[in-house]
């Protein structure tokens, strides 16, 4: 990072290859489509490069890049709900909890996955499981205290264990072996 | 079910690899490098909220020397030590949180409505314990007065404040007003402590108190309406 804000432009180039695949996913949670995560990683990236200054070199890099992409999700979000009132049809839309159960210790989608969440702890769970950041990082990328995140993950888990539990007992019943 | 199987359900899923098509990854290179040049990144956080703590004690001295130090002169030497020392640690809790909110992926064990609102009870309960007259004359008329003076020397304080922080980011407009109006309304209120010297307890309590909290709140209302006006 401090390479890119030097004005390099292959660690500009590196940076973009190795977070890009993590902030699309993160990005993905409230887009409609495949090509509006695409717009809105491109929209983070464009407003990463604009503020690139207010990075200190030295500070935890993915909280900083985070903080601007919720801040970017979130913009986007207000903006497609503003410009266009669209309403899918009902059949277009994903149905999770007719989607078919996947089996316990199979990888799943991670979307599917934490699909009962509200948003924030969904947030949370994505940044701490996927971008593989701290309990003090996800804090600073979300703007709330270290507490605050504790109290998500733990209610996050909660629900995740009754849902796949639930999951277990159905698979279970139906025949299928774990 | 346990949390650790919980966990390695989420790990796994984590960890299965998600593509982002290299037109995209190309694309996003392309649109940042024509404007790719060296940036001066900001400096560190203690010079920023030092040089917004200086900001408010220049406000503050500047407002005072115009307006007279008749409330510093007739304050005794306890009441002083307390009230401009309680400030001085407000200012700089202000001026940090301000910088703060100005940088992406900063630290912060409060939300700063939940700082104004400790700032705007310790000050109460300070004044409670310092001012014991329970007079009250012209209430309303003193009291808007010193209101309106607290809060007209805010606004050059916040000004200052958007200047020293200009080259900053601000994600969330609203609450980067709340602090830059806190740390202004301290500024305010300094001037307030310096100048008047009506120590009427209700006077100071209420009147004196409330600066901070509404020149928060128009800070907080300002930056809602620029991030209302951009989107």
């Amino acid at each position: 990072m401090a390479r890119y804000q030097a004005g390099d432009f292959t660690a500009a180039r590196r940076l973009i290859d190795r977070i890009s695949p993590q902030l699309h996913r993160f990005l993905d949670a409230h887009s409609a489509t495949r090509a509006d995560t695409d717009d809105t990683l491109q929209e983070t990236w464009l407003r990463i490069h604009r503020v690139r200054h207010t990075y200190r070199p030295g500070e935890p890099l993915l909280p900083w890049i985070y903080a601007i992409a919720r801040r970017v999700r979130v913009d986007h979000y207000r903006k497609a709900m503003r410009a266009t009132a669209r309403e899918l049809p009902l059949e277009d839309l994903p149905d999770a909890t007719t989607a078919a159960p996947a089996t316990f210790g199979q990888a799943e989608d991670l979307e599917q996955l934490l699909a009962p969440l509200s948003a924030s702890q969904r947030e949370v769970l994505e940044m701490l499981k996927v971008a593989g950041m701290s309990l003090e990082e996800v804090a600073r990328a979300t703007s709330c205290s270290v507490g605050s995140v504790k109290q998500k993950v733990h209610r996050a888990y909660e629900t995740l264990r009754r849902t796949m539990s639930v999951r277990e007992l159905k698979n279970d019943h139906s025949g299928v072996l774990p | 079910m346990t949390d650790q199987e919980v966990d390695d359900v989420l790990q796994k899923a984590a960890d299965s690899p998600r593509e982002v098509s290299a037109q995209l990854l190309e694309r996003i290179a392309d649109s940042i490098g024509p404007s790719l040049r060296p940036v001066r990144p900001l400096p560190p956080n203690w010079v920023l909220s030092g040089a917004l703590s200086l900001m408010g004690g220049a406000v503050a001295l500047i407002g005072a020397a115009r307006a007279g130090f008749q409330g510093f002169e007739a304050l005794g030497f306890l009441s002083r030590v307390l009230i401009l020392g309680a400030l001085a640690v407000f200012i700089w809790a202000a001026a940090r949180r301000a910088a703060n909110e100005w940088t992406p992926g900063s630290p912060r064990r409060l939300s700063t409505g939940g700082l104004v609102a400790a700032f705007t009870v310790a000050l109460a309960a300070l004044f409670g314990l310092l001012f014991q007259d329970y007079r009250t004359e012209n209430f309303v008329l003193a009291g808007l007065t010193c209101l309106v003076t607290g809060v007209l020397h805010a606004v050059p304080a916040a000004l200052l404040a958007w200047w020293v922080l200009r080259r900053g980011c601000v994600l969330d407009s609203t609450s980067a007003g709340l602090a830059a109006g806190a740390l202004a309304g301290l500024a305010g209120l300094a001037v307030l402590e310096l100048h008047c010297a009506n120590f009427e307890a209700l006077h100071v309590l209420v009147w004196h108190t409330l600066v901070v909290p509404v020149s928060a709140g128009f800070g907080a209302l300002i930056g809602w309406g620029l991030r209302h006006k951009a989107s």
